[in-house]
């Protein structure tokens, strides 16, 4: 067979391509073709909310070196961060009570519910973290995210010890040495979020503390909200939240050491 | 041989196919405008407070300059007070941290020197300030709401779509409050905008024009030029906490010798 004839029994790579890239472009849409979003099936981009079924929470083991004076301490400096609209952050941010606006990026997915908390970001641009010399410890943390085909995993470190709403759900409370890590991953039918949380500390736990939250997703024609307001200068909710603080607040400014 | 240039036609196609137009948000204009943004002194004025001044000044009607006048902004800043003891620290500050403007995401339309952080996801396009807050830009095709059925915020409400490689916004809703350049707005107020990346990836304006024939005798135009931050930058955290004294507090005389 002559190199003609197999030109004419076959069509040029060329064309091949053609066809095969047309077919790619009429069948994928151009969200997918993004390096960090794996394929349109697994966009978690939307606005989420939390039922009344959507946890399931072990208790948690503590370490035997937490004490029901540490507990109790802890509780008491979440209680001033409510008190006085301190940014709460995570693990708060994940169950705030609000609708979670979770936004899928080329360069970070960004999370962000309308409360006194400053938008979550999860880097999908690096693989370390920041340098701890170079990080102040944030409410937040420092989240860096990569995709495992569908599942977006978050390993999230740099929280501040006594900055914000501590209490992590189930037992236990986030610390300077606290690691968390998250994966992210949607449901068959693409309208429940399932979230596995899996917090690591040696100071606070036992062993890895696991639980997850399963997110349902609203319509896609829904509006964000106000932000709650929150005022630490209204009395009258001062003694609202005094009254049930019986120990009184903690500030964290009257602890010595880092944040 | 074949087997490469094959390999590079599908590369150039695939990358052709990715910015076809008629797509909600392109991925190469989006990609572009996503990132940390700071907002530059382009005018050299010398200090932050003067970066408007060289703007063409707003025109505005009567009930607009009536409703600037009016304007009281500012933290409740406490009164002189006469020389203080080594040690003993002035307070100047009567109700730190109390929200203010910053806490509805509004700098996420009037920036000030903290960065802005842009994420462009499928359907909508966030802008996270330092500051705190989020304000979204829808990208889906909606409209705006009637304005019966809104509650006016700091970020209003906010549609955009791209133009090539250009995002240009509408927003409306907003609270009342200054403009700069001596404007002002209101929920009625038009807030057109578009976000124009240069060729280099470097920088990025905003061109703002404000529409409301209440309040202006012409449309309100300005500019703000931006410069990305390198990798790998990302959000600080303001943190302010309105129940520790220090935050009332400026300088604590020193020991003198």
């Amino acid at each position: 067979m002559s190199r003609a004839h197999r030109g004419q029994a076959r069509p040029p790579a060329g064309a091949l391509a053609l066809m095969l890239v047309t077919a790619w472009c009429a069948l994928v849409p151009a969200a997918a073709l993004r390096a960090a979003e794996p394929d349109a099936g697994a966009d978690l981009s939307g606005y989420w909310e939390l039922g009344a079924d959507s946890r399931s929470v072990p208790a948690a083991e503590l370490a035997a070196a937490v004490t029901p004076a540490q507990v109790a301490a802890h509780a008491r400096s979440d209680a001033y961060a409510i008190r006085w609209c301190n940014l709460l952050g995570m693990p708060f941010l994940m169950d705030s009570g609000r609708a979670l606006n979770l936004q899928v990026g080329g360069r970070e997915v960004l999370l962000y519910p309308e409360v006194q908390v400053e938008p979550r970001h999860i880097y999908l641009d690096r693989t370390a973290h920041i340098n701890p010399e170079d990080y102040d410890p944030s409410t937040n943390g420092d989240s860096i995210g990569h995709w495992e085909g569908a599942v977006l995993v978050v390993d999230t470190v740099g929280f501040a010890a006594n900055h914000g709403l501590t209490a992590i759900p189930g037992g236990g409370y986030r610390t300077a040495s606290s690691h968390l890590l998250e994966r992210l991953r949607l449901l068959p039918g693409g309208q429940v979020l399932a979230v596995e949380f899996t917090w690591s500390d040696p100071q606070v736990y036992a062993r890895p503390h696991r639980y997850e939250f399963r997110y349902h997703r609203l319509p896609p024609t829904f509006e964000a909200t106000v932000r709650q307001r929150c005022d630490p200068y209204d009395e009258d909710r001062a003694r609202f939240l005094e009254a049930a603080t019986p120990g009184g607040f903690a500030a964290p400014w009257a602890s010595p050491g880092k944040p | 041989m074949a087997r490469c240039a094959c390999a590079a036609l599908l590369e150039v196609l695939a990358a052709g196919c990715v910015a076809l137009p008629g797509m909600a948000a392109e991925p190469r204009a989006a990609s572009a405008i996503e990132g940390d943004w700071v907002r530059v002194d382009s005018h050299g004025s010398g200090t932050f407070g003067a970066l408007a001044d060289s703007f063409r000044a707003a025109s505005l009607t009567p009930r607009g300059a009536a409703a600037l006048a009016q304007l009281k902004y500012g933290q409740r800043e406490l009164p002189a007070t006469g020389p203080h003891k080594v040690g003993e620290p002035y307070v100047v500050v009567d109700r730190p941290c109390s929200g203010g403007p910053f806490t509805e995401g509004v700098l996420g339309i009037d920036p000030d020197s903290g960065a802005i952080h842009v994420v462009v996801a499928r359907a909508q396009v966030l802008i996270a300030p330092e500051r705190g807050g989020a304000r979204v830009i829808y990208l889906d095709g909606r409209s705006h709401p009637d304005a019966s059925r809104w509650t006016p915020r700091g970020t209003g409400h906010g549609v955009g779509h791209f133009e090539g490689a250009v995002l240009v916004v509408d927003t409306v809703g907003l609270t009342a409050g200054s403009v700069p350049a001596g404007g002002w707005r209101t929920a009625q107020t038009h807030l057109g905008e578009r976000f124009k990346v240069s060729p280099d990836g470097r920088h990025l304006s905003i061109q703002y024009t404000y529409t409301d024939p209440a309040v202006y005798r012409r449309p309100h135009t300005y500019e703000y030029q931006f410069e990305r931050l390198p990798a790998p930058s990302y959000a600080l955290e303001e943190w302010c906490d309105p129940g520790d004294p220090k935050e009332r507090q400026s300088i604590v005389p020193p020991p003198q010798n």
